[in-house]
């Protein structure tokens, strides 16, 4: 009894801190985030207030278009990344030797040595008018004068995102893959199932929430970008970070809290879906290395 | 409570904190009581511009005091919330920044009131009673209603940089939006810049009626973002620049031709063996001025005050304006040119000729005219609103 009772209080101190924590740090500043979309801007200032007004001006203005595409830039680049992640974690589970797994998952972290400003402007370097890949296909003769595509479009935007998230997106997708049972695998095969319906009826299904802790890893990052836009984007490619950056710049607070919460609600529903959808604790079980 | 702990000894925290580090330090090195009594620090936060390339050795000499620089954002936003939220109002003396902010950084009691009697140097600077007096445009980047708040540290007219070579003499802002040059123009990421200056080219050349291109009403600005996005339509910006390194990039990799954009940009490209030029345009010039505001910090003692003041005065003195005309190509005040031919021991002659070659440079510019920017426009909502407009569209 004295045990249960002094078990329970290390319990609670080992999870109530970092609860605590979290709801301090996390939660509490999302809390005041999402009141302060209801203020009034006052001058300079604001008070506080019950108003819907910050959301009419974010929904019936010209950041609602800047909403929509950033939806879709998230949305579009987080499947492009998948697209290219899911075969990349497949062959680090399956293909790569067990004692170089871990070299060639450091391999994709390694880009992540240089600062990601600098890596998006070297892409900016790389792919302008007079960067080494126009100069190579106009030498090549590929083409007759520079592309002017390559750079300050939405290619650009994209390309800039995939090279920034899509790395993370390989862990999750690995981890999952790594903790199929091969059990399971050499069922489907005596039982006479091609590779591909293995593939598609067992390793797909059970890698699942991986796909989905990468997706979320890849949207949330893509959604609230700002700096592959800003430096990759041409004229004025607005996403949703810039548009809260700029309704800071005139102290508009309201304005600003309105985008972030409706950001942070729409990343909430992707979360509740994930939680829906997936045991997160057979995910999180893989982490720490219990099945 | 520890505020009121200390206010009631007649302390503030900044002598606790000097005190507390000056006896930990004196501690670790074994000094007496006698070698702590250094001067003091004055912190001075600056948005890059401000920062004599590390020597503040003259005024230190002169005063026994040190200068902590600490780097700001220059964006409103950055400037309001350092010093609201950012503990800036207590951090910092002096805050170093684009003019034109007096009216939320008053209406925010950020800011101190000057005493120019306590400035030496204010009297003798014939650029502030030339351009910046009361009653003039220039005014609004030092002073707020009757009231004078900040030191103008810089004044510059800006316009638009190009590339000779591709695009032959220009002189005039309707270089930025001439289908010749379509997909090879770039605009800044700012509406009280890239705005007002096609405002200001909208007005001269006839194709708007517009009031004051500095204050626009919001038709006015409507008409402008309307004109701007018919251009961006048909493909007349490359990309809307919003960094001073992806700027100069722009210049020198030629992947834009026309800029709108500042001198100092014009100076790298130039240093790095490219050609560019900034216009002079027909049209006149963005006008603005940097001014070094004291930060209203309620703790702040009557000595440090006068500390603070001793390092306003120096940064208007000659010494420190012609060596930041060097550094950054900004005309600064009256004295350099003098200062600087005179002392050779400090300036060479060719640094000397560049110091005034800059400063009869930005004379003329100032002598041509043009608008001066407002940083905080009456309508800025609206301002901002239609930027937003542009750039989404």
């Amino acid at each position: 009894m004295k045990l249960s009772r002094r078990f329970a209080l290390t319990r609670l101190l080992v999870l109530g801190l970092p609860l605590l924590v979290t709801a301090a740090f996390i939660v509490g500043p999302l809390l005041i985030t999402l009141a302060v979309s209801f203020w009034r801007k006052k001058g300079f200032g604001m008070e506080p207030d019950f108003i819907l007004k910050s959301y009419e001006l974010f929904f019936g203005g010209p950041r609602l278009e800047v909403l929509e595409r950033s939806l879709w830039v998230a949305v579009s680049s987080t499947a492009i990344m998948l697209l290219i992640a899911y075969p990349v974690a497949f062959l680090v589970a399956n293909r790569v030797r067990a004692d170089l797994t871990r070299v060639v998952l450091f391999l994709f972290a390694a880009p992540f040595l240089v600062n990601y400003i600098i890596r998006t402007f070297a892409w900016a370097d790389i792919l302008s008018r007079t960067g080494p890949v126009n100069e190579t296909l106009v030498w090549l003769s590929l083409t007759p004068e520079p592309l002017d595509w390559l750079l300050y479009s939405d290619f650009a935007v994209y390309l800039g995102l995939v090279t920034a998230y899509m790395p993370f997106m390989i862990f999750p997708i690995w981890l999952s893959l790594s903790g199929i049972e091969h059990r399971f695998l050499e069922a489907s095969w005596m039982l006479g199932e091609p590779p591909w319906r293995t593939f598609w009826r067992v390793t797909l299904p059970l890698s699942m929430p991986g796909v989905f802790a990468a997706a979320i890893f890849g949207f949330v990052s893509a959604f609230g970008e700002v700096a592959v836009s800003l430096i990759l984007g041409g004229t004025g490619y607005q996403l949703l970070g810039n548009a809260v950056s700029s309704a800071l710049n005139v102290l508009n607070f309201p304005l600003a809290a309105a985008i972030s919460s409706v950001a942070t609600g729409m990343m909430l529903v992707m979360l509740l879906l994930w939680y829906r959808l997936f045991d997160i604790r057979l995910f999180l079980g893989k982490i720490m290395g219990r099945n | 409570m520890l505020n009121k702990i200390l206010i009631s000894h007649n302390m503030n925290r900044r002598a606790v904190l000097a005190g507390g580090s000056a006896l930990a330090l004196g501690a670790m090195a074994g000094l007496g009581g006698a070698a702590l009594a250094a001067g003091r620090s004055v912190t001075l936060a600056d948005i890059g511009v401000g920062d004599p390339g590390g020597d503040w050795s003259k005024y230190e000499k002169a005063t026994g005091n040190k200068v902590n620089l600490v780097s700001m954002g220059n964006a409103p936003s950055a400037v309001t919330n350092q010093l609201i939220a950012g503990g800036g109002q207590t951090a910092f003396d002096i805050i170093n920044i684009v003019g034109g902010m007096q009216k939320p950084l008053v209406d925010n009691n950020l800011i101190h009131k000057l005493d120019t009697g306590r400035l030496a140097n204010w009297a003798n600077n014939d650029f502030i009673q030339t351009y910046l007096s009361k009653g003039t445009p220039g005014f609004d980047f030092i002073g707020y209603g009757d009231d004078i708040y900040g030191v103008p540290t810089i004044l510059q007219g800006d316009s638009f940089a190009y590339l000779p070579d591709e695009t032959g003499d220009l002189d005039s802002y309707g270089a930025l939006f001439d289908p010749k040059f379509k997909g090879f123009v770039s605009l800044e990421d700012n509406y009280t810049t890239a705005g007002q200056k096609t405002a200001l080219y909208l007005k001269k050349s006839g194709q708007a009626k517009i009031g004051d291109p500095a204050d626009m009403t919001p038709e006015e600005i409507k008409t402008v973002m309307d004109f701007l996005i018919e251009h961006k339509k048909a493909g007349q910006f490359r990309v809307i620049w919003s960094s001073f390194e992806q700027a100069v990039n722009l210049l020198v990799n030629k992947e834009v031709y026309v800029m709108d954009c500042w001198e100092p940009m014009v100076f790298v490209a130039n240093s790095k063996g490219h050609k560019v030029r900034y216009a002079a345009p027909k049209e006149g010039y963005l006008l603005w001025a940097m001014a070094a505001y004291i930060v209203n910090n309620p703790d702040r003692s009557e000595q440090d005050m006068e500390d603070t003041y001793k390092l306003l005065d120096f940064m208007l003195g000659p010494w420190y304006g012609a060596k930041i005309a060097l550094l950054r190509g900004y005309m600064t005040n009256p004295g350099v040119i003098a200062y600087a031919k005179s002392h050779s021991d400090e300036f060479s002659a060719e640094e000397a000729a560049k110091v005034a070659s800059i400063t009869e440079n930005v004379t003329a510019k100032f002598a041509q005219g043009g608008t001066w920017q407002n940083r905080w426009p009456k309508h800025v909502d609206v301002y901002e609103e239609e930027w937003q407009r542009f750039k989404s569209a």
